[in-house]
């Protein structure tokens, strides 16, 4: 029987990869569920392999064998973090991600603005830049619209989002008033791009960001190219590529977890990673002509795991009703969810 | 927590669609049994998950019977624990997070470091495959960019990665499930 047993835990470890996955077509689905119901088997192979994979013990593992053996500055030799026989391409990328998740901002990385580029700013003369037009965007819920400035930069508006820009010869300047916007901006040596969200300003000469405006004055903050600072009543903060920031009441803290090239949001997902149901309401609410309502705020505590099709708050809500036994109905133009 | 039983199926009965609940529900139990539920609870959980199903199967198309219901099997069985914990006197802390139970700790541990010590054995790639998947939860097309390998190559490290993972923890006695 042995060999038998081998091959149903390969297909147990092949069918818990697959469905790790955050969609499954309806084919695999499908095949999923006979091969499930085939041999009472599966099932108990699948649960134990599905045990190991989701088992915080062996995300602590993974923290660990990733992560230096002992507390080091940042500054020392990529190399001596890896181990032995790693490739040069892993030690790399590792050593980029000393701060693998949610640990606060190291004081290392407080590097304050640099004081010439403060210098320059208090130089622009305020008068002529105000003689240059504003231009006011903004997209009504459940409508992306994506902007090119005449100095090339490209701003993806999420839905229910408020912004206005202003270019003159020596500056680019965006006033964020609600919502989340994507901004690639074109490089230029000397005219810097900022942009005012009120709480927290972001000032780069060209990168990718993305900056989220969650209530409560709070500011999400990613980066998915060069460099950005961005300066708050708490303090200033140099961010590298593939850094995410949130500033919320007084605290700041640094994510090492941007990977893509863009914000999930344009492609029309939000992965929620423990994510509070308030918050992720407050992103596809911008998605979406009717909004969700929480019928108790307590609610909006519930942590929430997954990948959800942003623009489809049926499917959310179903799926959110289904797994954290909730109910919700439609009423009045929203969607009203309750316990 | 029980359902209505006006609304459960009888024994062996299929649905419009040709579902056979009651092989849902063998499952289900099994499934539970196998992640450590004690048989009364696994029983429980089955039944509550089972209604849940056989509700959203009535207003909308299903993908994968099995995944929903073991997502939600799986959700119900954290609350149980936190119940249980919290009945024990226990501190309130969630299931999942890195400060388990004082009784938890100990098994928890070793179970660390045997997927530690397995981890460090695995040749780098796959080792590497398995952090930038489970830990930093990349997709399988940032992964093959990322070290230059087929999305098929990834997932076979993936799987290959696990069937070491689960060698490694039967070898040392531990049974993850067995929390209970």
């Amino acid at each position: 029987m042995r060999g038998d047993r081998t091959e149903i835990e390969g297909e147990a470890a092949r069918w818990v990869e697959r469905m790790s996955r955050a969609a499954q077509d309806s084919e695999t689905a499908a095949e999923f569920d006979r091969w499930i119901a085939g041999d009472p088997r599966h099932v108990e192979s699948y649960a134990r392999l599905a045990a190991i994979w989701q088992s915080p013990d062996l995300y602590q593992a993974l923290r660990e064998v990733s992560a230096p053996s002992r507390p080091r500055n940042d500054n020392d030799d990529p190399r001596r973090h890896g181990e032995d026989g790693d490739k040069p391409r892993a030690r790399a990328e590792r050593s980029a991600h000393f701060a693998p998740f949610g640990l606060a901002l190291r004081p290392r990385l407080l590097v304050p603005l640099a004081a010439s580029l403060l210098g320059l700013a208090l130089l622009v003369p305020l008068a002529l830049g105000l003689l240059a037009p504003e231009t006011h965007y903004a997209t009504p819920r459940g409508q992306d619209r994506s902007v090119l400035l005449t100095d090339g930069t490209r701003i993806r508006l999420s839905g229910g989002t408020r912004l206005s820009v202003r270019l003159t010869p020596w500056s680019r300047t965006v006033i964020m008033e609600r919502g989340e916007a994507f901004f690639d901006v074109a490089h230029e040596r000397i005219r810097r791009f900022s942009v005012d969200t009120g709480s927290a300003s972001v000032t780069v000469l060209g990168t990718a960001f993305d900056i989220d405006l969650l209530a409560g004055n709070g500011r999400e903050i990613r980066v998915y190219r060069g460099l950005v600072s961005v300066a708050a009543d708490n303090g200033e903060w140099r961010l590298p590529a593939g850094t995410r920031l949130i500033v919320a009441g007084g605290q700041a803290h640094s994510f090492h977890d941007v990977r893509e090239s863009r914000p999930d949001w344009i492609d029309g997902w939000y992965d929620a990673q423990d994510t509070p149901l308030a918050r992720l309401i407050e992103h596809i609410n911008r998605t979406t002509a009717q909004p969700i309502q929480l019928s108790d705020p307590s609610l909006g505590e519930l942590r929430i795991t997954g990948r959800f099709r942003t623009g489809k708050p049926r499917e959310m809500l179903d799926t959110l009703a289904a797994i954290h036994g909730l109910q919700w109905q439609e009423a009045d133009g929203h969607y009203s969810l309750s316990r | 927590m029980l359902p209505n039983s006006e609304t459960l199926p009888v024994e062996g009965e299929q649905d419009q669609q040709g579902r056979n609940w009651n092989e849902v529900h063998t499952r289900l139990v099994r499934y539970l049994r196998a992640r450590g539920a004690r048989n009364d609870i696994a029983e429980d959980i089955a039944q509550e998950t089972l209604t849940r199903l056989i509700t959203i199967s009535r207003s909308q198309a299903i993908g994968s019977l099995f995944a929903l219901g073991f997502r939600i099997a799986d959700n119900l069985l954290i609350d149980q624990h936190r119940d249980e914990s919290r009945h024990a006197g226990a501190p309130e802390e969630d299931w999942l997070s890195d400060a388990p139970s004082p009784d938890r700790v100990l098994d928890s541990r070793r179970a660390v470091d045997v997927f530690h010590r397995c981890l460090r054995r695995m040749p780098p790639l796959r080792r590497e495959v398995l952090i930038r998947r489970r830990m930093r939860q990349e997709s399988h097309r940032a992964i093959g960019e990322a070290l230059s390998l087929s999305t098929k190559a990834v997932e076979k490290h993936i799987t290959r990665g696990l069937i070491d993972l689960r060698r490694a923890m039967e070898k040392a006695g531990i049974d993850l499930a067995g929390w209970d």
